[in-house]
């Protein structure tokens, strides 16, 4: 046998998804660092981080999801339509089908799934790219949100889905974040495990890396991408949940180009387009830079294109890592 | 070819003591080497010896980190390959590096072409390709031929003919025969032995032992960055040439435990699939290793996945232990079955995922309660094997795709291992590896067939495996295999033990000019 | 390899931000003039009422006339915050932008809802933590508010109906297009236009349940679906057009002018751009009803600064709403509103 292999256990730390968001951790520090020394105070009060982390919920939400599906080496572009169905079937929901807030509110997300397992399907019994696929169901989806609001939006009655992402009052400022958050927070946590802990998770990864080894593995390719765009497509019907919450109304034209914001969220936080990588972690660091550079722009009083050409930069160098990264591996 | 030899050449080239680094890594230790004209000297090695690497620095694609080069007495230090050739040294590469649109004779004068004001004298061009070509004694092969169209050994010939055509007398040709078949091997030999009647001097870079003793003038072996051993041709034997790459001793290369041969565990009768295999019928046992040996093309790749479920079964019969009829991939690591593909990078390995992943990825099972897979287990599995295989790997979760061809072949083995499957399907399974990794994956093979642990392997039940070995060198299948079947055209003939067969008699079946189970 | 990459996601915004960070330099460009006025500003300037002025939207000439009028009430010593969504559809973008300038802590915010429920809670929030809102150009569905300055949209839409019935003689066919749904100032408006219209029997309205979008181009693209069942051998059987804002109105012209009908349909529109103008001009518009919305950019700050004052303000302000036809439009107090001098108070 050949010489003793040097096995450094000792060094098993963080695991590695974690390493790996490392770099976006610190982008996000040094954005936000960088803010705080030039804009004015305000932007550095609780109450403006509070208000970052609730205008991070959305995108955070979907990119729990856009993680799932490009690290298994597809991509969703619907995200956007299918949060502002998710949206209009809550509010249809509530307004025309007397649904409690709790029914409306699973319904969305119910309404999410559905679009996701169509879409997996597609994927995987079409055998056309999910490019291509989700390109489609992205036109489809948004014209199903528009039929069901005949084309404007549906007006809901204020419930406590409503409170998800507000400002906390006065008497519950103990939870420190809204409830939408948390539930962000927790269900990264749970994505995170499942990517990590889980078969299915280790499936997710195989496939996107090399779906024909995982065929010779014994993976269930198929199966695993129809659950991943299932569990894709239900964390974009969450989104369209919390899009609802924020703007208490069923708006069929919402969330317009938020497919492009989820997946740069990804890419800045070190998920490739090619598959195989990505972590939850960096996803959402990922958004929570996006919202930074938005409120920071803000808070200085900058006009809209500084902000843009500032997300715009911060989209293109995090993708030329990508690139530059996989170069390295070869 | 050997009395054309000549003793006091003039040196052409000489590389001395180069040393390269990359990191930590030593590429290339104090490397000497002369190329003389009329001469052919072979540059032999296992991969990852340092090769590549100093064919590289000669042609000028890396700059040695110290150490001199001469070419025809002058200082030779190319900053680019085009300055090598500039100055008359010439790659031949395995990937040939021509324009397929393009006719032979624009090949050969691409950046040469004579003519004046811009435009091209095509007559001209022609009767200098056409000269080039009949040097190369291949008058056959038409200027006006679209290279596109011509077959590999033909192309490998214009590539040449190019190098000649722009004056160069320092030829490398690196592993030139690998996709050539032995009739072209032939051709090209004549040709290498008229370019060295011609006084150019030439490296001749390859792992096949064989051919190097026939054609080459002088031998230098390397090992680890280091020259190990330089002689005349004629003074070393193939097996002191592998004892030199190998740094061990020949008959230890294919260990043959005593094997007892117990219960079928895969029969297959008139398996034909879609479209390969046409016809295959097969009974494997308990403890022994089969071998099926044929040409590219053959079918024997689809043999081994159709079985697996990996291609459509047409018809025929599969039974795997207890299991009849077709299963999927899934089913059949269930089954106890494992298959190691011909194909790392595309197929065998996902090389952006860690070692520990690709190792496990077959068999997630009791990696954590609840069906869960923790990370911390799945690194101990595989740490286990990475132990025992000698896999080169900084920890469990390093990447697939920076460890060398050698270590990736074990992790892909590996995974059956932790499978602990009992028919292993291997295709393939010592291609473009070193020797090293080579005696060891020969050891591992006779270790499972006799059903010995495997080093200090705890756990799995010690018992004997069956091994389905498909290869497509011979030395390797009579070395290893107990029996040994000969795929032609789909069908897959009658095993024959492996006393009973001669390399003969395999290649002309092989090559369907005779049977094997007619006898031999 | 990690430490790179954050060394280029700093570097990037650090790039970015120090190229923004100085006053833009001064471009001949028309289209940006706008943004130069947003300038960056400290928030908190000693003792300095900051006012947050949110339009529905920054590329139409309207919110620009808005903007002139915001900073022409810098004169009562406050300073102005002005920054809006870029599309007048993007709900959730404007309020991002109120709770931004909430958490920024403004002395008050002026705001043009895009949506009257959407922005409920947003307001809401703002009140609740002592930043006062004045309500401008569009209603919203709360009480949260200090006042609402606005056009009297449903009697500029009552104008515009009486308008085109006189050009038509009280009988014809006339279409509507509508806006979006959702922006109650146009609503009010085209529910002014449709009492108009009930008032003469002798005129049908063929169709009234199309929208525009919130871009000229949608608008545009609404125009011919809207037009198209009407047109036979290059001429419409329809008598009179309205549209209900600047967009459409824009829109509408533009599949007018493709398809050889400018001027063969009397048309009537709402608010006013040089193009507009230009068309009302050569015929091709028979009146635009317009606003004020310099004068009310103007009084909305002013509002705000009297409420912040102390000073009690009335609920409901009105900033007028006039008549420019082809006859009129020469005429001094027509002109200024049909080309206000917002130029000069945006800082050229």
């Amino acid at each position: 046998m050949a010489s003793e292999p040097r096995l450094d256990s000792a060094r098993s730390g963080l695991p590695s998804g974690w390493v790996q968001a490392l770099g976006p951790v610190f982008g996000l520090a040094g954005t936000y660092l960088l803010f705080a020394l030039i804009a004015p105070a305000s932007f550095r009060s609780l109450d403006n981080l509070e208000t970052i982390a609730r205008q991070t919920a959305i995108v955070g939400a979907a990119a729990l999801g856009m993680t799932m599906i490009m690290v298994a080496g597809a991509i969703d572009l619907s995200v956007g339509s299918v949060v502002a169905l998710g949206s209009v079937v809550i509010a249809w929901l509530l307004q025309f089908a007397g649904a409690s807030p709790l029914v409306a509110g699973l319904g969305g997300i119910l309404a999410g799934t559905v679009v996701g397992l169509v879409s997996g399907l597609l994927v995987t019994r079409l055998r056309v790219v999910s490019f291509i696929v989700t390109l489609g169901m992205m036109l489809a989806v948004r014209g199903l949100a528009k039929s069901i609001a005949h084309e404007q939006k549906i007006d809901a009655p204020l419930t406590w889905l409503n409170d998800l992402l507000a400002t906390l009052p006065a008497e519950r400022q103990w939870m420190l974040l809204p409830a939408g958050v948390w539930l962000v927070i927790a269900l990264a946590l749970l994505v995170a495990g499942l990517l990590r802990y889980t078969r299915l998770g280790r499936h997710i990864f195989a496939v996107g890396s090399n779906e024909q080894t995982a065929r010779l593995c014994g993976v269930p390719v198929s199966r695993v991408k129809v659950l991943t765009f299932l569990l894709g497509g239900s964390f974009f019907g969450l989104g369209g949940l919390l899009q609802f919450s924020r703007l208490t109304v069923g708006d069929p034209t919402a969330a317009v180009g938020l497919e492009l914001d989820v997946i740069a969220a990804v890419v800045i936080g070190g998920g490739s387009l090619s598959g195989g990588e990505g972590s939850v972690f960096g996803s959402l660091v990922g958004a929570l830079i996006m919202s930074v550079i938005r409120s920071g722009c803000t808070q200085m009083g900058l006009p809209n294109w500084v902000q843009e050409v500032v997300t715009g930069a911060v989209i293109v160098a995090a993708v030329a890592l990508d690139r530059w990264r996989h170069r390295r591996v070869g | 070819m050997t009395a054309t030899r000549v003793p006091s050449a003039p040196e052409r080239l000489q590389m001395h003591d180069i040393c390269k680094r990359f990191g930590s890594t030593v590429a290339l230790q104090e490397v000497s080497f002369t190329a003389r004209g009329g001469e052919v000297h072979a540059l032999v090695g296992e991969n990852g010896a340092g090769k590549s690497t100093l064919m590289k620095v000669l042609s000028g694609a890396l700059a040695p980190d110290s150490g001199t080069m001469v070419l025809d007495g002058l200082p030779y230090h190319p900053r680019d390959p085009l300055e090598a050739r500039r100055r008359g040294v010439a790659m031949i590469y395995q990937e040939l590096s021509l324009a397929p649109h393009l006719t032979v004779a624009e090949n050969i004068l691409l950046g040469v072409e004579p003519g004046r004001f811009g435009l091209v004298a095509r007559r001209e061009m022609s009767r200098r390709a056409q000269e080039a070509m009949a040097r190369l004694q291949h008058p056959e092969i038409s200027p006006t031929a679209l290279v596109g169209d011509l077959s590999p050994a033909a192309q490998q010939l214009v590539e040449i003919g190019r190098s000649l055509a722009v004056g160069c007398r320092v030829l490398v040709l690196d592993e030139p025969t690998s996709s050539l078949t032995s009739q072209d091997v032939e051709r090209l030999f004549e040709v290498i032995g008229h370019l060295r009647q011609e006084g150019h001097a030439i490296v001749y870079i390859s792992h096949f032992l064989e051919e190097v003793k026939r054609i080459a003038d002088r031998i230098t072996v390397l090992r680890d960055g280091r020259v190990v051993g330089g002689a005349p041709a004629a003074e070393l034997s193939a097996g002191e040439i592998v004892s030199l790459m190998v740094g061990r001793r020949l008959d230890e290369l294919y260990p043959r435990s005593p094997r007892v041969p117990g219960e079928a565990v895969l029969e297959i009768r008139g398996l034909q699939g879609v479209p390969l295999p046409l016809d295959a019928s097969v009974t494997l046992r308990r403890g022994e290793v089969l071998g099926i040996f044929g040409l590219v093309g053959a079918g024997r790749t689809e043999l081994l996945r159709t079985l697996f479920g990996l291609a459509a079964i047409r018809s025929g019969e599969v039974r795997l232990g207890v299991h009849a009829g077709p299963a999927s991939p899934l089913r059949r690591w269930r089954q106890g079955a494992g298959y190691l593909s011909e194909d790392r990078a595309r197929e065998g390995l996902a090389v952006g995922l860690s070692l520990a992943d690709n190792l496990t990825l077959s068999h997630l099972d009791d990696l954590g309660p609840a069906g869960l897979v923790l990370p911390r287990r799945q690194e101990a599995a595989a740490n286990r094997w990475v132990r025992q295989l000698g896999i080169r790997a900084r920890d469990a979760r390093q990447k697939v795709a920076s460890l060398s061809g050698g270590n990736q072949q074990k992790v892909a083995l590996a995974r059956l291992l932790h499978s602990d499957v009992d028919v292993l399907l291997l295709d393939e399974p010592t291609r473009g590896i070193d020797v090293a990794s080579k005696a060891l994956i020969y050891e591992l093979i006779d270790t499972l067939a006799a059903g010995r642990r495997i080093g200090d392997a705890a756990g799995a039940l010690e018992r004997p495996r069956a091994i389905l070995m498909v290869s497509s060198y011979l030395p390797e299948l009579l070395g290893v295999c107990d029996r040994i079947a000969v795929m032609c055209r789909g069908r897959l003939g009658a095993a024959q033990a492996v006393e009973d067969v001669t390399p003969e008699a395999l290649l002309l079946a092989a090559t369907g000019q005779e049977g094997v189970s007619d006898g031999v | 390899m990690r430490t790179a990459l954050s060394l280029v996601l700093i570097a990037a915004a650090v790039f970015a931000l120090s190229s923004c960070a100085k006053p833009p330099e001064p471009t001949p460009d028309a289209s940006a003039k706008a943004d130069q006025a947003a300038q960056p500003a400290p928030a908190a300037t000693q003792g300095k009422l900051t006012v947050a002025v949110i339009p529905k939207g920054t590329t139409h000439e309207f919110w620009k006339s808005i903007h002139a009028g915001a900073n022409k009430a810098e004169e009562f010593g406050v300073e102005i915050v002005w920054k809006g969504p870029l599309k007048e559809d993007n709900r959730d973008e404007q309020i991002k932008i109120v709770e931004d300038m909430t958490s920024k802590g403004v002395s008050g915010i002026v705001l043009a809802p895009l949506d009257d429920t959407a922005l409920r809670l947003p307001v809401q929030e703002a009140t609740r933590k002592g930043i006062p809102v004045v309500i401008i150009d569009s209603g919203l569905q709360s009480e949260d508010y200090v006042s609402f300055v606005a056009t009297d949209n449903k009697n500029g839409g009552k104008i515009a109906g009486e308008h085109l019935a006189k050009l038509l003689g009280g009988k014809g066919k006339v279409i509507m297009l509508r806006y979006q749904e959702g922006s109650a100032s146009t609503m009010e408006r085209e529910a002014g236009f449709l009492e108009a219209m009930a008032a003469n029997p002798g005129i049908e309205v063929v169709s009234s349940n199309q929208y525009g979008g919130a871009t000229t181009e949608t608008a545009y693209k609404a125009s011919e679906n809207v037009l198209a069942p009407y047109k036979k051998g290059g001429r419409l059987m329809v008598d009179g057009i309205f549209c209900p804002n600047e967009s459409t109105t824009f829109g509408m012209l533009r599949a007018l002018q493709d398809a050889k009908l400018a001027g063969k349909v009397k048309f009537v529109g709402f608010d006013s751009s040089e193009k507009l103008v230009a068309a009302l001009q050569a015929g091709e518009i028979h009146g635009l009803v317009l606003q004020d919305p310099m004068n009310m950019g103007y009084l909305g700050v002013k509002t705000m600064v009297e409420h912040l004052q102390g000073k009690t303000v009335e609920k409901r302000i009105s900033t007028g709403e006039n008549l420019a036809t082809p006859e009129n439009m020469n005429e001094p107090r027509i002109q200024e509103l049909l080309k206000p001098d917002f130029a000069r108070w945006l800082k050229e």
